[in-house]
């Protein structure tokens, strides 16, 4: 408490042992799930900075979210999805896939979990039923690829997979989708977060670029959307771009910021087209990030994402940063002076 | 006394930081390129007012002073091309003294104009009632000081609605200085009189036609009076009535190329107004960012291909992805190296099974990963990133 907070933010304590995956900030609490290639979720009380529990799988795990402040989901390399119970500490498996499963979801609206993975298949599970794949398996579709990215707002579902699909599911019929894109970024996508009013999603891809699209197909809609350069640098008289991996939307403002392999995090005004904030750069690679319930808070995991093969990594880390609210705020346009 | 003469008519000056030039086409390259550029885009713009609408159009920023600019002349409301839109007070004392103006003296100096124009009232009424008046109002010259401020303000809006009919657009803010860019022209022209009380009187000429819009001219009279008797007493004891005459002429042919001047602003501001809103959906960038600028702002297509070509050239030479996988992400790969793979001995023959297809498919996936790199390699380097960027470029508008 009353050492200095370090420009990046303040460490947690026990961090994992390998790259980490993804993290999420609880809807109710200062929780924070943290998955992780050394096959553990674990959750930390991030205003306390205490690790409060640890669940082994049999393989890296990939994606983590909760349910609620008492249990949460995993997906891992290992097939399987499984429910993490914080207070007993005790796990069960929903289900399986047939390949690593690389994401999931839990829609609030709809009461299901939403899971997808490299064997190209979306799956949605009913998580209230007991273990047992014939029970909570809920319906299994299809995808044109391998799914990378998934995104949850209100009723609609945005999966991102390999091939630079983009399919636009509405959750009250899932038969098939509700439209079906590609990306309009020309390389592979990187990850998929809907804007929170609902009205669109912003993609990422491995070339430093994030797309702003609307799920309106109607024309006037379509015109707003764009595209913008970001997590570049000309070194020695080439461009190096670098993969944007995280895309994170803050509740109230709608900002959104990004973190890349080139060990920024940037904060964007979508609706504006700024660039509102950037912080000082991280050890390494910025794999993920989440920001808290109310936006005060935004924890960045500090991570080599393996974008330039196997090396001899830094120090994983979890930094956890107050936010201030100029960082995050969008700026008031100005017009200019009436004419006389 | 002689060389000032040849300054005067050989050599022409930058309002912004009174750099001299020989000619007047330099001068203005040298505005566009030191006082005029847009700093985010490095555009050229012609006149300072159009460079800050071109900032805040297209990049959304504000800019309330002309950069490299001597203190006190940084107001991008003053048009200055070259060495027309200097006010007259400025230029007056640029000749009159070699030295730098201080900026509380310019300040000072802003105020005489308006007194001046009063002070050319009392001449053609006759020569007996100016020194007349002037006495008796002495006393009260210290009242009407309060108000000359708000006559000041008054005189701007005035002239604008006579002057807003032939240019709509940048009217408003050019025509209190429409007047001001007369007085260099009539400099210009009678340079043969070079002595001192000659050039005093041509400064006297341009607040003619300011004075007829201004109703208020009793309050003036007295303040100009003031100062009149202060600083020139020989022009007020010897007002020249046929000089009059003959400047109200040169004034009024003046007009023309001014008012075409200013069209030709106008047309150019409009024009940036119009790119700009295309230019608002150009791509943000990191502020290390380099390469093509997608939404650029430009005017006109000449202009465009001279900035694209230049700069996707390099671009296609040097860019570097760091990740250039396209058939595998990151995880993928590093899914298959052996330290992560899934050793799930406990499970059941069946899931053995599918554990095994799971492997047996990231091997097939892997081993296609082997073969496209190459592909995406060569690929690389064939297309053009000119089509890629155009292309892109497409699917941003639409």
């Amino acid at each position: 408490m009353a050492s200095a907070v370090p420009a990046t933010g303040r460490e947690l304590s026990n961090p994992p042992s390998d790259g980490i995956t993804n993290l999420r900030f609880s809807n109710h609490s200062d929780h924070l799930l943290v998955s992780s290639w050394d096959k553990s979720v674990r959750l930390y009380d991030a205003s306390a900075n205490v690790l409060r529990g640890e669940f082994m799988h049999a393989g890296p795990v990939l994606d983590c979210c909760f349910h609620d402040d008492s249990s949460g989901f995993s997906v891992a390399a290992d097939n399987t999805v499984r429910r993490l119970v914080f207070s007993s500490n005790k796990e069960d498996i929903l289900g399986r896939h047939d390949a690593p499963v690389r994401c999931v979801e839990y829609s609030y609206a709809a009461g299901q979990l939403i899971t997808g993975s490299w064997d190209k298949t979306l799956k949605c599970w009913d998580p209230r039923g007991a273990s047992g794949q014939e029970r909570t398996l809920v319906g299994t579709y299809p995808q044109p690829e391998r799914v990378y990215s998934l995104s949850l707002v209100g009723h609609r579902l945005v999966v991102a997979t390999a091939g630079r699909h983009v399919n636009i599911y509405d959750l009250r019929n899932m038969s098939q989708p509700e439209q079906r894109r590609e990306s309009s970024l020309k390389y592979q996508t990187r990850c998929v977060r809907c804007y929170p009013n609902g009205t669109g999603y912003a993609l990422s891809s491995v070339e430093g670029r994030v797309a702003m699209e609307f799920f309106d197909l109607s024309e006037a809609s379509q015109a707003k959307k764009y595209a913008f350069k970001c997590h570049r640098k000309s070194e020695a008289g080439r461009d190096i771009v670098y993969p944007v991996n995280a895309i994170a939307f803050h509740p109230i403002y709608g900002t959104f910021a990004t973190g890349g392999c080139d060990g920024y995090v940037n904060v964007w005004d979508g609706n504006n087209k700024k660039r509102l904030y950037q912080y000082s750069k991280y050890p390494t690679s910025v794999a993920a990030l989440s920001f808290s319930r109310d936006g005060r808070l935004l924890a960045v995991a500090s991570s080599y994402t393996f974008e330039e093969g196997p090396k001899s990594q830094e120090q994983d880390a979890i930094f956890v940063r107050s936010v201030n609210e100029i960082e995050v705020k969008p700026k008031p346009k100005v017009y200019p002076n009436p004419p006389a | 006394m002689g060389k000032k003469k040849k300054r005067v008519s050989s050599k022409v000056w930058c309002y912004y930081c009174d750099r001299e030039f020989d000619d007047e086409k330099i001068l203005v390259q040298h505005q566009k390129a030191k006082h005029f550029k847009c700093h985010v885009c490095h555009k050229k713009l012609s006149t300072a007012g159009g460079m800050a609408i071109h900032v805040l159009q297209v990049h959304k920023e504000s800019v309330t002073k002309v950069p490299n600019a001597k203190p006190g002349r940084e107001s991008t409301d003053i048009e200055i091309y070259g060495m027309q839109g200097i006010p007259p007070d400025i230029l007056a004392a640029h000749y009159g003294e070699e030295e730098d103006d201080v900026p509380s003296k310019a300040a000072k100096v802003d105020i005489p104009p308006t007194q001046l124009v009063g002070g050319m009232i009392p001449p053609p009424l006759g020569t007996g009632y100016p020194p007349r008046p002037t006495l008796p109002t002495m006393p009260p010259m210290y009242n009407p000081a309060v108000p000359v401020p708000p006559n000041a303000w008054m005189v701007p809006p005035r002239p604008q609605p006579w002057f807003s009919q032939p240019p709509a657009v940048s009217v408003p803010p050019a025509a209190p200085y429409t007047q001001q860019p007369l007085f260099p022209v009539q400099n210009v022209r009678p340079p043969l009189p070079a002595t001192a009380p000659a050039l005093q009187t041509q400064i006297t000429p341009p607040g003619l036609p300011t004075s007829a819009p201004v109703p208020v001219s009793q309050p003036l009279f007295p303040v100009v009076g003031n100062n009149h008797t202060t600083t020139q007493s020989s022009t007020f004891s010897a007002p020249p009535l046929p000089s009059s005459v003959p400047s109200v002429t040169s004034v009024m042919s003046a007009n023309v190329p001014v008012d075409t001047h200013l069209s030709s602003n106008s047309s150019v501001t409009s024009s940036y107004q119009a790119i700009g809103i295309p230019g608002g959906a150009a791509s943000n960038s990191h502020s290390y960012a380099s390469g093509p600028n997608t939404g650029g702002p430009s005017i006109g297509p000449p202009p465009v291909i001279a900035n694209k070509a230049p700069a996707t050239q390099p671009a296609t030479n040097e860019v570097y992805l760091v990740w250039d996988d396209e058939a595998m992400s990151m995880e993928e790969r590093r899914m298959s190296l052996p330290k992560y793979q899934v050793h799930d001995e406990s499970s059941q023959v069946s899931h053995t099974t599918s554990l095994i297809d799971g492997v047996a498919f990231t091997s097939n996936q892997m081993s296609i990963g082997f073969m496209l790199p190459v592909f995406r390699f060569s690929c690389l380097h064939i297309v053009s990133y000119l089509k890629r960027y155009i292309l892109y470029k497409f699917l941003i508008l639409f």
